[in-house]
C-alpha cells in the first residue's frame, strides 16, 4: 500500500497563481456576507452602548419608558427607597434630554443628546468622568463624545459654543458613539449643569429639575443575588417604575435590543442581503472548483479506470472545497476587519467582531464551499474513462 | 456577424460553464438592485406622506433638518406671506410627539400628531374633507388616526377611548398617511386640541407653514416674492424642494446613504470578480485557438474585441434574469414587511443598473484579456 498523497492539496497548490485567486474568490464571499452582517449586527449594536456603560447591576425607569427614545422620567424618591433596601450599595441618578448645539464652524444647529451625573458618583463606566472631574463641576462645561457625527463640528477640548441658546465650554472629550436616539451626538455634564440649561428653557418646553430622574442605577453589594434584588424592589417600589436587571435574557439591554429588532426592517433588510451574499459565495467556489474539475478531467478519469471509486474522487473534491473554504475565510476576515474599522469611523455606528459571529460566518463559509463542491463534482461521477482518451 | 460568432460560440462552447457565468453576473445585479431598492424604499417612505399635503409652497425654520425634528418659526410669517399676489390661502402646521397608549394592553408609545386647523384643507386624505370630517374634528379630546400607524398602537375602530399624554383621547375617524422614517404612526387633530395635549406649546409657533397657491399661479415665482419679503428665520420651499431636503437629510445625516452605497460598490467588485474568472479561465483554455489566429496574422485589437464581446453578452445574459429575480424579490420585500418597505423599481434604475453591469463585465474583460493578448504563438505550440 503507497502511502496515502495528499491529492487535493497538490491539485490546488499546482498553479500557484490560480491558487491565490481561489482564496481571493472565497474571500469576496465572505466579505460580503460580513459586511452586510456587520451592518445589520452594528445597527443593533449602537443602541446598547450607551446602556452597557451604565455601572450597576438593576436599572430603574418610568414604566412607560419602553425605549430609550420615550422621554418620561420617575420621582427620584423611588432612588431613595431602593437606597434602603440590604444589598443596595447605592442608586444613582441619570438625566437625560435632547437639544440644540451649535457647530462652532458652520454655525447651523443639530440635536445632540445631553447626558447628566453627579461627577462625584461612579454612574457610568466612563473614566473621562473621573480625569474631568474636577472641570466637570465649574460652570457651563461639558464633555463631547468624539465619535459625534462630524454635523457637530470639531470635538476638543477648549471649543465654546452654544447649547439651547446658551454658552458651553468642552473640557475634555470621552468616546462612545451615536445611537438612534442620541441625534448628532452626546454631550456629558454635571447634574448640577443640567439644572442650569434644562431648569427653565422658556414657556413652551418642559421644565425639567432633580425631582425626576430619566434612568437610575442601582449598585448593589458585592455578592448580592441579582434576580432576588431585582424581586424584592419590583415587591417594595410602588409600580410607577420598572425594575429590571442590566444584564440577562429579560435585563434592559436586552429588551433595548429587542424593541429595534422589532420595530424596524433592519433585520430583513440585512438578512436578506447575507444570505444572497451566500449564494454568490456558492457560484464563486462552483467556478473555482469546476475549474479545477475540468483542468484535471483527463487525470480523475485515469483514477477511475485504476479502478478508485466515485467516492473517492468525491472525497478529493470536498477536502478542496474545505481547504478554500479555510484558507479563502482568514484573508476575508483580515478584509473585514479594516472594511468594519473605515465603516466604523465614516458613521459613527459600532462595528463589532466577535468570535461567535466569526465562527457563524465560518460554518457558513464551510456549508457554502461544500454545497459548491458537491455540484461540481458530479462531473467527474459521469466521467466515463473511455470518453476521456 | 462573423465576430460575434466567435464570441458567442465561445460561449456556448462549455453550457454549464456559461451558465454558473450566467448566475455569478445575475446575483451581482440582484445585489446592487437591492441595495438601491432598499435605499430607494427607505428615502421615499422617509418623504411620501409630503404628496398628500394640499400645499404647494412649504415655510419651515432653517433649523428644520427633516418634518419630525422641526423647530417652530413666529405664526406671523405666514401672516406676512398671506397678501402676496398667487396666494390662494396659508395654513399653519403643527406637529409633535406625543405618547399614545394602546388601550388592550396599556403600553405607550410615542406617535407623531399634526395639528391643523378643522377649517382648513391641510391634507389630502378623502376622510378628511367634508363637514362631518370638520365637525368631528372640532371635538375636544377627538383625534383621527393613521391606518398605516404600526399595530402596538392598538385598535383603530372609531369611538375606541384610550389617553394620549395623560389625557382622554377618542379615535374620531382614520387616513392613510404613513408616518415616515421617523415616526411609527401618526395623528391628527384640531389645533386647539394640539394645545391641550402639548401644553405649554403655543399655537403662536408653527412648525411647518402650508401654504395653498391661486389655481394658475407659479410656486417659483410665488417662492422668490416670498423669499424677498421675509426675514431670515423662515426658509420656502416648493413640495418637490422640501422632499429634496428631507431626503438629503436621510441619505447624508444618517448612516443610510453610506450603508447601501457600501453594499453596491462590494457587489459591483463581486460581480467584477467573478466575470474576471469565467473569461480568464475562457481564455486560457482557448489559448492555442487565440495563438493561432495571431499567427494568422489577427491582431491584438481582435482578440480584444471578441473578449468584450463576450464581456458584453455576459453582461446582457445575466442582466435579463437579474431584473426579473429582482421584481420578485422586490415583490417579496413589499409583501414580507406589510407594506412599510416600499421598494419599487423606476426606469432611472434600470437604465442605471444596466450600464454598471455592462461596466462591470468590460472592467473584467479588459483585466482578462492580457494574457491573450501576450500571447507567443511560438510558445503555445
Amino acid at each position: 500500500m503507497i502511502k496515502r498523497i495528499p491529492l487535493a492539496w497538490l491539485n490546488l497548490t499546482h498553479d500557484r497563481r490560480r491558487f491565490a485567486t481561489s482564496l481571493a474568490g472565497v474571500g469576496f464571499a465572505v466579505l460580503l456576507m460580513f459586511m452586510f452582517n456587520g451592518f445589520m449586527n452594528a445597527l443593533y449594536d449602537s443602541q446598547l452602548q450607551l446602556l452597557n456603560r451604565f455601572n450597576g447591576e438593576i436599572i430603574i425607569v418610568n414604566r412607560l419608558r419602553t425605549n430609550m427614545f420615550v422621554p418620561r422620567a420617575f420621582a427620584r424618591r423611588r432612588l431613595y427607597q431602593a437606597r434602603a433596601f440590604d444589598g443596595v450599595q447605592d442608586a444613582y441618578a441619570m438625566y437625560i434630554s435632547e437639544v440644540n448645539w451649535k457647530n462652532p464652524e458652520t454655525r447651523k444647529s443639530r440635536g445632540v443628546r445631553v447626558i447628566a451625573i453627579n461627577p462625584d458618583e461612579p454612574v457610568l463606566n466612563i473614566p473621562e468622568i473621573e480625569t474631568y472631574q474636577q472641570l466637570l463641576k465649574l460652570p457651563e462645561t461639558a464633555l463631547m463624545d468624539t465619535k459625534s457625527r462630524v454635523e457637530v463640528g470639531p470635538v476638543e477640548p477648549g471649543i465654546i459654543s452654544e447649547l439651547a441658546d446658551r454658552r458651553i465650554r468642552l473640557v475634555g472629550t470621552f468616546t462612545m458613539g451615536t445611537d438612534f436616539a442620541s441625534g448628532n451626538g452626546n454631550l456629558l455634564m454635571s447634574d448640577q449643569n443640567f439644572l442650569r440649561y434644562f431648569a427653565d428653557r422658556g414657556p413652551e418646553e418642559d421644565k425639567r429639575s432633580f425631582a425626576t430622574v430619566d434612568i437610575g442605577v442601582v449598585k448593589l453589594e458585592p455578592g448580592t443575588n441579582v434576580e432576588r434584588m431585582v424581586n424584592v424592589l419590583r415587591e417594595n417600589l410602588p409600580n410607577d417604575v420598572l425594575v429590571m436587571a442590566r444584564d440577562g435574557d429579560n435585563g434592559f439591554v436586552i429588551r433595548e435590543r429587542n424593541y429595534w429588532q422589532e420595530n424596524t426592517n433592519i433585520g430583513f433588510v440585512f438578512s436578506l442581503l447575507t444570505s444572497m451574499g451566500f449564494f454568490v459565495g456558492i457560484i464563486l467556489v462552483y467556478q473555482i472548483l469546476y475549474t479545477d474539475v475540468a483542468d484535471h478531467w483527463a487525470e480523475y478519469a485515469t483514477l477511475k479506470a485504476m479502478g478508485y471509486k466515485n467516492g473517492y474522487l468525491l472525497g478529493v473534491v470536498m477536502q478542496e472545497a474545505m481547504i478554500i473554504s479555510v484558507l479563502g475565510f482568514i484573508p476575508g476576515v483580515l478584509v473585514s476587519q479594516l472594511l468594519y474599522t473605515a465603516a466604523g469611523n465614516a458613521t459613527g455606528l459600532f462595528f463589532q467582531m466577535t468570535p461567535e459571529r466569526i465562527v457563524n460566518l465560518l460554518i457558513a463559509t464551510f456549508i457554502m464551499c461544500l454545497v459548491s463542491g458537491a455540484i461540481a463534482v458530479r462531473k467527474v461521477q459521469t466521467t466515463d474513462p473511455a470518453d476521456v482518451f | 456577424m462573423a465576430r460575434i460568432s466567435v464570441a458567442w460560440s465561445n460561449l456556448m462552447h462549455e453550457r454549464t460553464r456559461l451558465g454558473v457565468a450566467i448566475a455569478g453576473v445575475a446575483f451581482a445585479v440582484i445585489l446592487i438592485f437591492m441595495n438601491l431598492g432598499f435605499m430607494g424604499a427607505l428615502i421615499a417612505t422617509a418623504t411620501n406622506f409630503y404628496e398628500q399635503f394640499n400645499a404647494e409652497l412649504f415655510l419651515i425654520s432653517p433649523e428644520t433638518l427633516e418634518i419630525s425634528t422641526s423647530t417652530a418659526f413666529p405664526r406671523e410669517r405666514l401672516y406676512q406671506v398671506a397678501g402676496v399676489d398667487g396666494v390662494g390661502r396659508i395654513m399653519p402646521l403643527y406637529s409633535e410627539y406625543l405618547l399614545w397608549r394602546n388601550p388592550e394592553t396599556g403600553v405607550s408609545r410615542a406617535i407623531f400628531v399634526y395639528g391643523i386647523n378643522p377649517n382648513d384643507p391641510a391634507f389630502l386624505m378623502p376622510e378628511l374633507q367634508g363637514s362631518e370630517a370638520r365637525r368631528i374634528l372640532s371635538q375636544p379630546d377627538t383625534v383621527f388616526i393613521d391606518r398605516l400607524s404600526r399595530p402596538e398602537f392598538g385598535p383603530q375602530d372609531i369611538g375606541t377611548t384610550t389617553e394620549a399624554d395623560r389625557r382622554r383621547a377618542t379615535i374620531g375617524g382614520s387616513y392613510a398617511l404613513g408616518g415616515g422614517f421617523a415616526a411609527d404612526g401618526t395623528l391628527i387633530m384640531s389645533d386647539q386640541n394640539f394645545v391641550r395635549y402639548l401644553e405649554p406649546r403655543p399655537l403662536s409657533l408653527v412648525n411647518v407653514g402650508l401654504v395653498k397657491l391661486a389655481p394658475d399661479a407659479s410656486p417659483e415665482k410665488v417662492a422668490d416674492t416670498m423669499r424677498s419679503l421675509l426675514p431670515a428665520d423662515v426658509v420656502v420651499y416648493t413640495k418637490a424642494g422640501i422632499i429634496d431636503h428631507d431626503s438629503a437629510y436621510w441619505l447624508e445625516s444618517t448612516s443610510i446613504g453610506f450603508i447601501f452605497s457600501m453594499g453596491v460598490v462590494v457587489s459591483f467588485v463581486v460581480g467584477a470578480v467573478i466575470v474576471y474568472q469565467i473569461l480568464f479561465t475562457d481564455i486560457r483554455d482557448h489559448l492555442p485557438e487565440y495563438a493561432t489566429m495571431k499567427a494568422m496574422g489577427y491582431r491584438s485589437q481582435y482578440l480584444f474585441k471578441i473578449v468584450l464581446q463576450e464581456a458584453v453578452l455576459l453582461a446582457i445574459l445575466g442582466y435579463v434574469p437579474g431584473l426579473a429575480a429582482a421584481l420578485g424579490l422586490y415583490h417579496l420585500t413589499a409583501t414580507a414587511t406589510a407594506g412599510t418597505l416600499p421598494v419599487a423599481m423606476n426606469g432611472g434604475r434600470v437604465l442605471f443598473v444596466l450600464v454598471l453591469t455592462l461596466l462591470m463585465c468590460s472592467l473584467s474583460g479588459l483585466i482578462s484579456v492580457r494574457k491573450a493578448v501576450t500571447a507567443d504563438p511560438a510558445e503555445i505550440f
